[in-house]
């Protein structure tokens, strides 16, 4: 019984980063509808930050969140006008992927050049301190992490409910004519979501690098998990990537413990087809378009 | 055309890809009045009103709007000029409040500062907007939509209100009463361009119309006067 | 039809040009010249589906692996045969067990359209990756070992060299078979329009699923030679993700339009990568990365439509 509820409760911490760091490629697929591949470029970018600052200038990795942010949502920016909005426009449905896979490509590249390919893990003088609750273990880390994301998340959906640029990005996903017609720059609003998404893939990155040893060609990894937690919770929904994240954390913990490690992508990538097959929008439903 | 005229367009071409949906179309609209388009299915009318509230760039001639050259500026330039087009099939915003749509209409600078008011003038234009504005827009009924559509337009403070097929899929109630508001947005000196299958309502209400066929004017006169047009009358009335 | 006969005539020689080549050159560039037919034929197969449907497949890996772990346990079972007819057994195995397996994921999965089918070919392929990782009948994480099959007295990369350029030729003949029939103009219309394609009577569900079989059928008989070639297979060597996004970057950067972009493409982007870029091993993604943004934003029509446009602009003048 304690087992199972230790597992419970570590599914469900794990669940919470995998949500924050969905959210991101979430809104991006969700407004743009442009599967970004660098994004798992950007939250394993915030790790290797969040490492240089931890390492080289002493910052607390929490601390370094909001300088990251700001570097994340510039360079999101830029790239998302210098490179993906071209491809956008030339109308071709995986121009915009090619390209976002390319620059994935260079972004490894240049990570791995620097850091080199070898694993790297960021531990805070409160690393490896445990919470007792009963029979209950909890790893410090893993629930500040979860704290922050859940207090992530909310920022960002605060954001897109109460901000006018969260109005005018609800509305573009909506209907990007209807929106231009009401004197809206379509452009700008891509620009700023895709910085938006950075800056939050990128915070998502420093909590991940908190908890587990990570290396360039993780990114990999994270740009599937994400495609994973928006399937199964529904595109462009903060709530969608939340449910998704949670349910995954949860299906990947107790396939690991009653089932074997070896198990636990096979069944999370069944999950996804079996979503895919049954209810293709997700649990939650698209949150931009109308539900087919 | 006169230099009184508020919009005219002349040798105007336009389309998607290769083919031009409009070519070497000319028409103006007086300030003040009620000018419509009519013509049959495909005959370049949406393309048209697209080019003039700047969301399809034009491949030829020129568009000027009160006194000054606009060809080829894009959306946020002609709304803030004054132009507004109610787009066919309407285009609200279907998972936001109607309050969030109508705010979505107040983006320029001009419209930004006289919110406040103009919220004011439209829940009062529109009463039933007002019961609803927490809901969301995609869960009313089609007349109601038009009416955010028409009441989202009217936020941007327009000069000139294009209107694209605003009956379009209205029962025969809402549609007279869409035509009444028309009219009393124009008696407020709204200039008013329509986009209309509906022809006999339409042309009724029109200063001044316009027939196209295959993306040019092909006939115009004072809306009256061509409902006894022998063209008009065997290709749109079915008389 | 003098134009085709010279077409064809072209087609021969430099069939047999290619053919000759091992025999000038050395073991490193015949090498290359395998890696280019593999790709090419992988990039043609992916693009059979893709390039007439819009089907845009993100886990024709899948097929490679299947074909490959179909091939190494199909040797198993005929450990004393004769190296020819284990040769033909397991690209037999391939081809029927890779083309068996598409049969049989088809129907459900072509339902979707646009991005749900490239996601859920990506996640048939992670599945398939995983499954075969897991479960020791495909050896597990030591993955297993193929017999040399090339005779003695040939050169092992000329040997597969041959065989590879005569799959390439195969694939490509039936690609073209294919442009020119009713099921061609089918699946043009499929791409064109799905709906109105069904409206007007074209089989879309029974096109579609011949064009996914023959692709991914296809893709495991090659798989086969591939696996075969590399002598030694694991899960991740053959259900790489890396694979899947090699046929998609070929066929865009050659060109979507025509047969020939998938073939261009794969000369192009292996011939870079393997000769090009051999000395600068370290910048190779990068250099990779830059090539493919550089292509999507200079030629989107790919190297063969910027050909072609050219040629329209200078007869044009």
């Amino acid at each position: 019984m304690t087992a199972l509820v230790q597992t419970l409760v570590n599914g469900l911490l794990y669940g919470g980063i995998l949500s924050i760091a969905a959210v991101g490629f979430s809104l991006i697929f969700g407004v743009m509808s442009v599967i970004n591949l660098t994004h798992g470029i950007f939250v394993i970018g915030g790790a290797y930050g969040a490492l240089v600052a931890w390492s080289v200038l002493g910052i607390d990795p929490l601390l370094s969140i909001p300088p990251l942010m700001l570097v994340a949502f510039a360079l999101g920016w830029a790239c998302q006008r210098l490179v993906i909005q071209p491809a956008v426009e030339r109308g071709n449905p995986v121009a915009a992927l090619l390209v976002t896979f390319g620059f994935a490509l260079i972004a490894v590249n240049l990570l791995t050049v620097t850091f080199s390919s070898s694993v790297r893990s960021i531990s805070p003088s409160y690393s490896f301190i445990n919470l007792r609750l009963g029979d209950i273990s909890i790893d410090l880390v893993r629930l500040v992490a979860f704290g922050c994301g859940l207090a992530l998340i909310a920022i960002l959906g605060s954001f897109l409910r109460f901000s006018r640029w969260g109005r005018v990005i609800r509305a573009t996903a909506l209907s990007e004519l209807g929106a231009r017609l009401c004197g809206v720059d379509a452009r700008a609003v891509y620009a700023m979501t895709f910085a938006v998404a950075s800056a939050f893939a990128a915070a998502s990155g420093v909590l991940i690098g908190m908890m587990l040893p990570f290396t360039p060609a993780d990114e990999v990894t994270w740009t599937v998990y994400a495609f994973i937690v928006v399937t199964l919770g529904g595109v462009g929904s903060l709530g969608g990537a939340m449910l998704g994240g949670l349910l995954l954390g949860l299906v990947s913990t107790l396939t690991q413990t009653y089932l074997g490690a070896v198990y636990t992508n096979m069944v999370m990538f069944l999950i996804l087809l079996f979503t895919l097959l049954v209810r293709p929008n997700g649990i939650l439903g698209s949150a931009f378009k109308a539900s087919r | 055309m006169t230099t009184t005229d508020l919009l005219s367009v002349q040798g105007l071409a336009a389309g998607y890809g290769g083919a031009l949906a409009v070519r070497g179309l000319d028409f103006a609209v007086a300030p003040g009045t009620i000018a419509v388009l009519v013509g049959a299915n495909g005959a370049g009318k949406t393309t048209t009103v697209q080019v003039i509230a700047g969301a399809i760039r034009p491949s030829g001639g020129t568009i000027r709007f009160d006194g000054e050259t606009v060809t080829g500026l894009d959306c946020p330039a002609m709304v803030d000029r004054g132009i507004t087009l109610v787009p066919e099939g309407r285009l609200i915003f279907a998972r936001m409040t109607v309050e969030e749509n109508l705010l979505m209409g107040a983006l320029n600078r001009r419209a930004a500062a006289n919110l406040a008011r103009n919220l004011d003038r439209v829940f009062a234009l529109f009463p039933r907007l007002a019961q609803r504005r927490g809901q969301l827009g995609g869960s009313m009924s089609g007349g109601e939509q038009q009416m955010l559509a028409i009441a989202r337009g009217l936020m941007a403070e327009p000069r000139l209100m294009i209107l694209d097929e605003p009956s379009l899929g209205l029962a025969p109630k809402v549609v007279a009463e869409t035509f009444g508001l028309i009219r009393q947005l124009n008696a407020e000196g709204i200039t008013i361009l329509l986009v209309e299958q509906n022809v006999r309502q339409s042309l009724q209400l029109a200063d001044r119309a316009f027939v196209i066929e295959k993306g040019r004017v092909v006939l115009s006169g004072a809306g009256p006067t061509l409902l006894d047009d022998p063209f008009v009358k065997t290709a749109f009335l079915g008389l | 039809m003098a134009r085709r006969i010279t077409i064809l005539l072209l087609a021969v020689l430099l069939i047999a040009a290619l053919t000759t080549l091992p025999f000038f050159l050395k073991a490193f560039h015949i090498r290359v010249g395998l890696s280019i037919f593999l790709s090419a034929g992988f990039a043609v197969c992916w693009w059979l589906l893709a390039g007439f449907t819009a089907y845009y497949s993100f886990g024709h890996t899948a097929f490679v692996g299947i074909g490959a772990f179909a091939a190494a346990l199909a040797l198993r079972a005929v450990p004393e045969a004769a190296p020819a007819l284990q040769l033909a057994w397991s690209l037999g195995a391939g081809l029927v067990v890779a083309g068996g397996i598409a049969a049989i994921i088809a129907w459900p999965i072509l339902r979707l359209r646009g991005h749900y089918f490239t996601i859920a070919m990506l996640a048939v392929a992670l599945v398939l990756g995983e499954a075969v990782a897991a479960f020791p009948v495909f050896g597990g994480s030591t993955g297993l070992a193929l017999p040399n099959l090339a005779p003695m007295g040939v050169r092992v990369e000329a040997f597969f060299y041959w065989i590879a350029l005569a799959l390439l030729a195969i694939v490509m003949a039936v690609a073209w078979v294919i442009s020119r029939s009713r099921l061609g103009y089918g699946l043009a219309a499929i791409r064109e329009d799905e709906d109105a394609a069904q409206m007007l009577g074209v089989p879309t569900t029974r096109f579609k699923v011949v064009a996914f079989v023959l692709s991914g059928g296809l893709i495991g008989l090659i798989g086969a030679v591939y696996a075969l070639n590399l002598g030694y297979i694991t899960s991740d060597s053959v259900f790489r993700g890396s694979l899947s996004l090699e046929m998609i970057v070929n066929s865009l950067v050659g060109g979507m339009g025509s047969i020939l972009g998938p073939v261009i493409g794969a000369a192009v982007m292996t011939g870079v990568t393997k000769l090009v870029l051999a000395d600068l091993l370290e910048y190779h993604l990068a250099i990779t990365g830059v090539l493919i943004v550089a292509v999507v934003l200079v030629a989107p029509d790919g190297l063969v439509g910027l050909w072609r446009r050219r040629r329209a602009q200078s007869a044009g003048r």
